[in-house]
């Protein structure tokens, strides 16, 4: 009489795998933010090197508090924002090294100062080089309030 | 003679996939989940979308809200309240441990310019170079 030995094939247990996965997921649903992680570059003058703009050359822009600017004398309202991108390239096509003062009043909305910003670096792009662009300390600022600009 | 009898279909759902389908999934979150250091809720302002550049992972926050108070973070713990007194020490500190530590600045679209020129100059003194504003993508053009 022949014996028959069973024989029990190994396996890992996958059953549960399903639901380690979906943990994982519920996890990662809970915890991910989509945040709004991007913005626009500027790099910051160093201390110990003061390269103060030449103040006759640049190309200088003022915003107000009541959503206005001022370019370089004209003044303009902040929905003509694309003007500064008109004007800014003229300039720049001009004279590659054309500095551009971006002088923002202390009580005027970041939003508006964000807005001009946005129209030089527009320009930065499509010629892809990098524009002087200079956003005076206070104590320049002050300066600029003092003894004035053009 | 005998009729076999007709054999019943086992009806299941295949299940095999299941767990293929799910790991892409987590693959999929695992990507794209920023744990954002900062998640204080501030209105952005609009920006065209050619000049919005990623922001480098484990850069520094500093946070202003519409009140001007600041919120801020040295890109590995969360965010918390300080005095802007106190960002000139905080920054330098930043500076001290990583020069090149990129800073962000998440401000509110219609916050008053005199808190982040504050911000600004307390940056520049600590040494900051890399700068980025945060923004969001405007609507109209692009």
């Amino acid at each position: 009489m022949a014996l028959q030995i069973k024989k029990d094939e190994p396996e890992i247990p996958t059953a549960s795998m399903a639901d380690i996965a979906f943990l994982l997921i519920v996890f990662f649903m809970l915890t991910t933010v989509f945040s709004a992680n991007k913005g626009i570059e500027h790099v910051l003058p160093s201390n110990d090197q003061d390269q103060d703009p030449e103040k006759q050359e640049a190309i200088y822009i003022r915003v107000f508090v009541d959503n206005q600017f001022s370019m370089d004398g004209k003044s303009y309202s902040i929905e003509q924002a694309s003007e500064v991108h008109d004007y800014v390239m003229t300039k720049v096509q001009q004279n590659a090294q054309k500095p551009v003062i971006i002088h923002t009043n202390p009580e005027a909305s970041y939003g508006d100062m964000v807005a001009i910003f946005d129209q030089i670096k527009l320009v930065e792009t499509e010629i892809k080089r990098p524009v002087a662009l200079t956003i005076p300390s206070k104590d320049e600022a002050e300066m600029y309030d003092l003894y004035g600009v053009e | 003679m005998k009729i076999r009898k007709t054999k019943s279909l086992d009806a299941n759902i295949p299940t095999a996939s299941m767990a293929d389908i799910a790991f892409l999934l987590i693959v999929f979150f695992m990507i794209s989940t920023v744990f954002s250091v900062d998640k204080t809720n501030v209105q952005l302002p609009a920006t065209h979308k050619e000049n919005r550049k990623e922001v480098v992972k484990g850069s520094a926050f500093v946070v202003v809200q519409k009140d001007g108070s600041l919120k801020v973070s040295d890109g590995e713990e969360d965010s918390k309240l300080i005095n802007m007194q106190d960002l000139g020490i905080l920054a330098s500190s930043w500076m001290a441990k990583n020069k090149n530590l990129p800073v962000v600045i998440k401000a509110d679209d219609g916050v008053r310019y005199k808190y982040i020129h504050d911000v600004l100059d307390k940056l520049r003194n600590a040494g900051v170079k890399n700068l980025k504003f945060l923004t969001e993508q405007s609507r109209d053009n692009g």
